[in-house]
């Protein structure tokens, strides 16, 4: 006891910074790489103009099919395109659709399922017949049957990953509340007359807030690749704007793939490193927040 | 849940520009057409009856085996159909069982050697294997493999020279691992946890104290028990599998269902369209169906309602 009063008084006691989360978070290894590559090729991404003097849209014909050199640091493509500022600008788009199409999910899924699953009821049953329906489809399918109906264009790609996506947020939120509703504090809340919506987004919500931010990188990390996907099919993004799916629709030919690499393989890897950063991060994120996980 | 399915798949059907009738002659011929025609046609199609009216009359079609008929080619979409599921059919089921193979041994030797090697080096080629893109695998594989060491075919699934069953087997070898690859690490990471709450339950320290060698509490009491729940995540896989296919047809030239579905997206061809999603919401529903069926039988506590 002696012991202890000496600590607090010496101010040793304090942890030395952020919450447990965070620190959990920064110990661990594969969650700071993870951090780092994301970091990285998201900035470059962010601060195009900086890193690249080229335009990704300015046709050249003269430097068509360049292989990379001090000047082009990826080559250029068939029109004469400087491919790392495609890659640079293009990251822009993709990752601008992936963490947006997540974010709206989220939001849409959270919203539901938070009073769903405290309510319960009618509406709730409601919306879980609707996410079973939209869940029964496979997930390309759907989207590529949507894009046929509305056709193509980025906003449109957005709207269409938010409405396949929703869903599976949906029920983890409301697995969550159902499992929350049952905590004595929310028992007392209800006691005092408090009006639902008060309890669910003021109070029950922030507990559930980890598993949810875990859920919204991964998610990322799934409408990326699905984005890349669907461009490098010609169905996604239109051609002109740059996304890494896009640059990757030169791939389908099997002559490029032979022959001109730098069209298409420093896409893919960039890619791969970034969604491997986002799940490195992801993981990091839900061994962190998880409370049975030792510190 | 599928009448509802059928629902929507007609509501989109309705959706779409045009109607059967436009697309019966050519623009010339439309121009000659006059009105009256137009609607007289219309009238003995049933076009003008009332959504339900229409939507029963296409749902019997259908439950007959009459799908319609592809706008570009004018073919009966159930032979389309028909002829392409064996293809995609096998690439699924290949995919199925090269990823549950491995996925599971792979689990379950990271579980056993928990916090070795062999488990740390297993969980990051799996991280790996998820953050592909699963079509950016596909090229690389069919560079490497195919073209520069030749050791597969470059695509497609017959040649004139194939004769027996067996001989476009390797065929299906790349487009098989590649599909199986995303999938691999998803069951695998499952199966690891699965078997780790397993492990450390009480049965197997009864297990391990009666003197059993370790080597059988692995694997027959842990082992099939932890096998329920990765039963049931692969279960939930399946929309994958068919979605997946999608991509890896387009780049290994299979002539499965999911070029066909491509294609006709392209094409705005929208009856096939339309009727090929049907197919895959139908095949899903039915193989979660048959997982639950699974379930049951190998889980003692879950009854059926």
């Amino acid at each position: 006891m002696d012991r202890i009063l000496e600590a607090e008084n010496t101010k040793t006691f304090r942890k030395k910074y952020g919450s447990r989360s965070t620190r959990k978070f920064i110990k661990n290894k594969l969650s700071i790489l993870g951090f780092a590559l994301f970091s990285l090729i998201l900035l470059s991404s962010l601060f195009a103009p900086l890193l690249t003097s080229y335009d990704p849209l300015s046709i050249n014909l003269k430097e068509i099919l360049q292989e990379p050199s001090s000047s082009h640091w990826f080559g250029t493509d068939k029109l004469g395109r400087d491919v790392f500022s495609r890659v640079l600008y293009g990251g822009r788009v993709s990752i601008l659709v992936g963490f947006g199409s997540a974010l709206g999910a989220a939001l849409i899924g959270v919203l539901i399922g938070t009073y769903g699953g405290y309510k319960g009821g009618l509406l709730d049953k409601l919306f879980m017949r609707i996410s079973e329906i939209f869940m029964s489809f496979p997930q390309i399918i759907l989207v590529l049957l949507l894009v046929s109906i509305v056709g193509q264009s980025m906003k449109n790609l957005i709207f269409i990953f938010i409405a396949t996506g929703w869903g599976s947020i949906y029920r983890m939120t409301r697995a969550r509340m159902l499992s929350i509703r049952e905590e004595e504090y929310i028992q007392a809340l209800k006691a005092f007359g408090i009006h639902p919506l008060i309890i669910c987004y003021k109070h029950m919500l922030p507990n559930a807030l980890g598993p949810i931010m875990v859920n919204i990188t991964l998610s990322t990390a799934m409408f990326i690749l699905q984005e890349a996907a669907l461009s490098f099919l010609g169905l996604g993004v239109p051609l002109q704007i740059a996304t890494w799916g896009n640059i990757l629709n030169a791939a389908n030919d099997l002559n490029v793939l032979q022959s001109y690499w730098w069209l298409w393989l420093p896409v893919g890897v960039i890619i791969s490193l970034f969604v491997l950063g986002i799940n490195f991060i992801g993981d990091g994120l839900r061994d962190a927040t998880d409370p049975t996980q030792q510190g | 849940m599928l009448l509802i399915m059928t629902f929507l798949i007609f509501l989109g059907m309705e959706l779409t520009p045009g109607d059967a009738v436009s697309f019966m002659a050519g623009p010339e011929a439309m121009a000659n057409i006059s009105q009256a025609q137009l609607e007289a046609l219309r009238e003995s199609l049933g076009l003008n009856d009332p959504f339900f009216i229409r939507y029963i009359n296409w749902l019997g079609g259908v439950l007959s085996g009459n799908f319609g008929y592809s706008l570009t080619s004018g073919v009966p979409i159930k032979d389309i159909v028909f002829s392409r599921i064996p293809a995609t059919l096998e690439l699924s089921v290949a995919a199925l069982i090269i990823s549950t193979l491995l996925g599971t041994l792979l689990g379950l030797v990271s579980a056993v050697k928990r916090g070795h090697s062999a488990d740390r080096i297993f969980t990051v080629v799996g991280m790996i294997g998820v953050s592909i893109p699963e079509f950016f695998l596909g090229l690389v594989a069919l560079l490497t493999f195919s073209i520069h060491f030749g050791w597969f075919p470059i695509g497609g699934r017959l040649r004139p020279e194939y004769t027996a069953y067996w001989h476009h087997l390797k065929n299906l070898v790349l487009p098989a691992l590649v599909l199986g690859v995303s999938m691999t690490a998803g069951v695998m990471r499952y199966t690891r946890s699965s078997m780790l709450d397993t492990i450390n339950k009480d049965y197997i320290k009864t297990a391990r104290s009666k003197g059993l060698p370790e080597w059988r509490i692995n694997l027959l009491h842990g082992f099939r028990v932890a096998l329920t729940p990765v039963i049931v995540l692969i279960g939930f896989r399946l929309p994958m599998l068919i979605g997946g296919s999608v991509v890896i047809e387009q780049i290994f030239q299979w002539p499965g269902i999911g070029n066909e579905f491509l294609g006709a997206v392209r094409s705005q061809n929208y009856p096939l369209v339309m009727m090929i999603a049907l197919f895959s919401v139908f095949a899903v529903l039915i193989a979660s169906f048959l997982i639950d069926l699974l379930t049951a039988a190998l889980d003692p506590r879950v009854q059926l309602d």
